[in-house]
């Protein structure tokens, strides 16, 4: 490697994202290049200084605080129809989807694509319809497993039903849930339990949509619905269509498809596994003289064929909301979910592991019975019930790790087999805890 | 596999959302205030030494730039200018509370906070000259805490170009701190002599 390729993938080296033998060339050109040793020192100087404003910072949270204040100094508007539809749009951005709507309408006006530009429109209406939104609650179903996360899907599994209230006003407040997950952010602070594990989340902050519930949230919002479907639409040139009908009320309805891309590559094992890296065809029916959105229907459209895997039809706008939908009672034994790892006295012994030593570490600890050991790479305590299943288990193998497109960790394969005979194969998420620098199972392995 | 928190559009530029707050559309402030609260309050924290004060100032600087938007001239600059109403508000803070003494304990502050030889000049505001593209792989990076595979994701862009927008957006920032840092010195030596 020379100065110029070592200076290339400078970054990439520090970041730990160059291959072994990659990495190796780029130790050994700064071990006997000055220059670019002395380029390494100065940015890791400045790295370490990034990092430590971060930090700082990272608990910062004022934005619900700020808009408060913002409020309470506008103006009180003219209280006509067209200022509520047009003027004044609090509400999550919504104003912004219309602007930009409408801004998208002129661009697809100008091209061949008329369809399009009809698509925009219903859509931009749409928005409008719900600019002083103050409050929304929808019901619909989902293909999933009840326990997983919030959008985790599975076009072989039955539905399940997943709702979501959302108070825009005067605070925000929101609840999202399916059967065997809750999480609820009262303003103050963000919490989830996992009904299944007895495994409670605790994010001392609100949150505008934590948890890996954010796809709830823009439909909630429509601003990302329409801001960047319709943006992306153009930009990507996926399909986009609309039609018109009469619904069984017997009302004229516009339904706008969009056929949606997640540039995930085919062979990627997280492709289709979650609503954001799935490709899907949403389906968004609006009425055509209140231009409220009445149901959403989105289609997996993997190779083998389209699957219904959400299907909305029960959408409440600005209904009060029972302030008690946004408080959660945690069960007096849950356990907790520690969101800051802790260095261990030998913590480099661990820092330096692969993933793959560490999937290995982990579940020799389950093997053995090590509690306190296997704890090293969890968030959370190993609960009694997890212990019944998973003590005693024998190895039978650990596969090489491998990455995912957006997942930020590493996925080691393994097969164990249970106490009970059960054999299980999987893949074990691994995410390495940036404080500590210690791997923790993220997901996929009990 | 959770993620504990995603900020929603954050594809939509400075001047979009400056733009549509002015419009308006005013809770589209929410998200400039989502995208540069962590790197304001760093900021302010660096000069007050005291995260109370650090968090009361930044949230007044916020609605301040809110009342003051339709004087923005350039909405692509809007975190310099922030740091502006920021260093404004700070200067009334200086001098409401006893400033002398004040003055003094966050020098001794900053003393202790500050690594050794390390330049006290304020990285936010090298950051905020960074081309905005350059300045939002930054603020992700370090003040959202995204790996580099996570900004590509919610950038939507490849690995390979996070880290080449980070490489350039590093030099880029040693270079605008070098000349900072230098420009400092010489007004430094300039006042030790006048003080002789």
């Amino acid at each position: 490697m020379n100065c110029a390729d070592c200076q290339d993938n400078l970054v990439a080296c520090m970041e730990g994202l160059l291959d072994a033998e990659q990495s190796e060339q780029c130790q050994a050109h700064l071990e006997s290049c000055l220059a670019c040793r002395t380029e390494y020192a100065g940015i890791t100087r400045l790295q370490k200084r990034l990092i430590a404003r971060g930090r700082a910072a990272a608990e910062v949270s004022m934005t619900e605080t700020v808009m408060r204040r913002v409020r309470q100094m506008q103006t009180p508007e003219r209280n006509t129809i067209m200022s509520r539809l047009l003027k004044h749009r609090w509400g999550f951005g919504l104003g912004a989807t219309a602007t930009a709507a409408a801004a998208v309408v002129l661009m697809m006006v100008l091209t061949p694509a008329n369809v399009r530009a009809k698509a925009a429109d219903v859509m931009a209406r749409g928005a409008q319809a719900v600019a002083k939104l103050t409050s929304i609650h929808f019901r619909g179903r989902v293909r999933t497993a009840p326990q997983d996360n919030f959008s985790y899907i599975d076009a072989n599994s039955a539905f399940y039903p997943i709702e979501l209230w959302k108070q825009f006003e005067p605070d925000l407040e929101w609840r999202a849930e399916k059967p065997l997950r809750v999480a609820v952010m009262d303003g103050k602070s963000t919490l989830m339990l996992i009904k299944s594990a007895n495994l409670a989340m605790k994010f001392p902050k609100p949150s505008p949509s934590a948890f890996d519930t954010e796809w709830l949230h823009k439909l909630a919002n429509l601003s990302n619905t329409i801001t960047n479907e319709l943006k992306r639409a153009l930009a990507k040139g996926w399909k986009m269509n609309v039609t018109e009908h009469h619904g069984a009320d017997g009302r004229a309805k516009s339904v706008v498809t969009i056929e949606a891309k997640s540039g995930v590559p085919e062979n990627d094992y997280l492709k289709n596994m979650f609503m954001m890296n799935a490709d899907t065809r949403r389906v968004y029916r609006f009425d055509a003289q209140s231009e409220l959105l009445e149901s959403v229907q989105i289609y997996l459209t993997a190779m083998a064929g389209e699957t219904l895997i959400f299907d909305l039809q029960q959408i409440e706008y600005n209904h009060p909301i029972d302030p008690a939908v946004f408080q959660l009672q945690l069960p007096p034994d849950v356990n907790c979910y520690q969101n800051e790892m802790q260095k261990l006295p030998d913590n480099e012994k661990y820092a330096a592991m692969t993933a793959e030593q560490a999937a290995r570490a982990y579940f020799d600890a389950f093997s053995r019975q090590d509690w306190t050991e296997a704890e090293k790479f969890r968030r959370s305590t190993v609960d009694e019930h997890t212990r019944k299943i998973v003590g005693g288990l024998d190895v039978i193998s650990v596969g090489v790790a491998f990455t995912s497109q957006g997942y930020p960790g590493r996925l080691v394969p393994y097969e164990i087999k249970l106490r009970n005979g059960e054999v299980t194969k999987h893949n074990i998420a691994l995410k390495k805890d940036t404080k500590t620098g210690r791997w923790f199972v993220d997901g996929g392995g009990f | 596999m959770n993620s504990l928190e995603q900020d929603e559009c954050m594809e939509l530029t400075d001047q979009d959302y400056v733009k549509r707050s002015r419009d308006g559309y005013p809770d589209d402030f929410r998200m400039l205030v989502q995208r540069y609260q962590r790197a304001l309050f760093a900021y302010l924290l660096s000069r007050l030494g005291n995260s109370l004060q650090a968090e009361e100032a930044a949230q007044e600087s916020f609605v301040r730039a809110f009342l003051s938007l339709k004087k923005l001239r350039k909405p692509e600059s809007f975190y310099a200018w922030l740091l502006g109403i920021a260093g404004r508000v700070l200067k009334e803070q200086f001098r409401s509370q006893a400033r002398r003494q004040l003055e003094r304990a966050v020098a001794e502050t900053l003393r202790m906070d500050e690594p050794a030889n390390e330049p006290e000049y304020p990285l936010e505001e090298a950051i905020a000259v960074l081309p905005e593209s350059y300045r939002q792989v930054i603020m992700l990076r370090y003040y959202e805490g995204l790996s580099c595979q996570e900004v590509a994701t919610r950038l939507e862009m490849p690995l390979g170009t996070v880290t080449k927008m980070l490489s350039r957006a590093y030099a880029l920032l040693r270079q605008e701190l070098k000349a900072r840092e230098s420009a400092e010195l010489t007004v430094n030596h300039t006042h030790q002599h006048e003080l002789r």
